[in-house]
């Protein structure tokens, strides 16, 4: 049985499906037979970002309702051989969905795949809650910003109500990545610190990312920047992945400007 | 008006046999002369002429006011006595219950409170955490929270105490209190005498002896 995570954070914009494509590469790359659904219906995003626009034939509500087989409807990543997607519709919306349906496409899912990765609409309306419904952990993603964080604290309280694990008495174990850091605004106070972020969300930090340019192209191109060696976003997902897979991985303070001089020749020797 | 007030005494009896009670009143008759005599039930002719002949003065089927005796007024001392223990002991078991009830109004929390949250409280509260921005929280009792506030307060008890930051947005009584009056340092927000009383609240510091 695998582990189903639902990444969420209620903003939308943060970067939810950006880190959704990188985590399921990072960790198929780690060898664990993972499978990223893009839970967004009407709105799907996560095809092109993965760059397997082309290949959707099928889609989630097909499988939901039974007019093709899970099997028909994965696709395989060009990149990865232990990496699948199952794709949005982008005719239907999230009113198609029920709990009965979802659960039994997790169910399903959870039975061939180490990870599920569920990419969570934006908001916190019937979409979202049916994407935390069945998950066993959640990865919320925010931006150092106060609105982010509002939001993301709005969406933890859902899920901390409505999600099944907790229905039935259990936790649902919730991670945090802080997206788009620039090391420079957080020193100069512009930007909210991390310490600050997880006093007001109280959840476990699993990965800070830096604010990379090379992420919107990496998108436009279909190859998620975690593909790339010498990106630092990609760096970032690289370890958040590895962590995921269990890997004891040191947190690399993302904070502290890169472009010091003691940064550079550390960075020599790594 | 002249008025006096004076006891009678009084000899009460119903009649059986006619013959007997005439034979007891002839035996007794220094004893009854000054009595005044009360007959129950039937009196006939016989017995009225009797008595009228030895100058008795009497009534038929009356029921005469009767001072209490001694034992009685002791009665119902004791009884007095037995309703204000037991007044005595319903008070305290209201009391217990009240104070019982103080106690289980109290509402513990350890949650963090998260925007979107709606917390409504009847009674006091002790919130261990945090309140974050966009949640709410209403007693009507007192309250108080160790960590720092960013959402909305509501308090409508004796007093609260808190911390806030400059997001807060606090309610004291439907009073509106300003953050920077809170921010930065526990503080206790109490009523007296109709007014709010903000006290800052530190910790102790030790006065060393030059």
């Amino acid at each position: 049985m695998g582990i189903v995570i639902a990444v969420i954070s209620g903003k939308g914009g943060v970067g939810k499906t950006t880190a959704v494509a990188n985590l399921g590469l990072g960790v198929a790359m780690n060898n664990k037979a993972c499978a990223v659904v893009d839970f967004d219906i009407g709105q799907r995003n996560l095809d092109m970002i993965l760059g397997l626009e082309n290949r959707v034939v099928y889609d989630i509500v097909q499988v939901m309702d039974g007019e093709a087989t899970l099997k028909q409807a994965l696709i395989k990543s060009k990149v990865n051989d232990n990496l699948r997607f199952l794709a949005a519709s982008q005719i239907k919306d999230k009113r198609v969905l029920n709990s009965q349906k979802v659960y039994r496409l997790i169910r399903e899912l959870k039975e061939n795949f180490d990870y599920v990765i569920l990419d969570s609409p934006a908001g916190i309306e019937s979409g979202f809650e049916h994407t935390i419904e069945f998950a066993d952990a959640a990865i919320i993603v925010v931006n150092p910003e106060v609105s982010s964080i509002r939001d993301a604290d709005r969406a933890i309280g859902i899920l901390d109500s409505k999600s099944q694990k907790v229905k039935d008495g259990g936790e649902v174990a919730k991670y945090l990545i802080i997206n788009r850091i620039v090391a420079n605004m957080v020193q100069s106070g512009e930007m909210l610190k991390s310490e600050d972020i997880l006093d007001i969300l109280n959840i476990k930090l699993v990965g800070k990312v830096p604010e990379d340019s090379g992420v919107i192209d990496a998108s436009n191109q279909g190859k998620p920047v975690i593909l790339d060696r010498h990106s630092i976003a990609g760096q970032a997902y690289k370890r958040i992945s590895a962590r995921l897979c269990g890997k004891k991985v040191d947190m690399k303070d993302v904070e502290v400007s890169d472009s010091s001089l003691f940064k550079r020749i550390t960075g020599i020797f790594r | 008006m002249q008025s006096k007030q004076y006891s009678v005494k009084v000899y009460e009896c119903s009649i059986d046999d006619e013959e007997k009670f005439i034979a007891f009143f002839d035996t007794n008759y220094a004893l009854f002369k000054d009595h005044l005599v009360v007959i129950n039930g039937y009196l006939s002719q016989r017995i009225k002429d009797y008595l009228n002949s030895k100058s008795l003065i009497f009534i038929n089927n009356i029921k005469l006011p009767r001072g209490r005796t001694r034992k009685a007024i002791e009665e119902e001392i004791e009884a007095k006595k037995r309703e204000y223990d037991i007044d005595k002991i319903i008070a305290k078991t209201e009391l217990e219950k009240l104070s019982k009830r103080l106690q289980n109004n109290l509402t513990v929390l350890d949650d963090i409170i998260r925007s979107g949250r709606e917390l409504n409280v009847d009674g006091d509260l002790l919130l261990l955490n945090r309140v974050n921005s966009g949640a709410t929280i209403h007693t009507t009792g007192n309250l108080i929270i160790t960590d720092l506030v960013e959402g909305s307060v509501r308090c409508d008890g004796n007093f609260m105490i808190l911390t806030t930051s400059s997001k807060a947005n606090v309610l004291f009584h439907g009073e509106e209190i300003e953050n920077r009056f809170l921010e930065d340092r526990l503080n206790r927000v109490e009523l007296k005498n109709r007014e709010i009383v903000i006290t800052p609240v530190f910790k102790k510091e030790i006065n060393w002896v030059l």
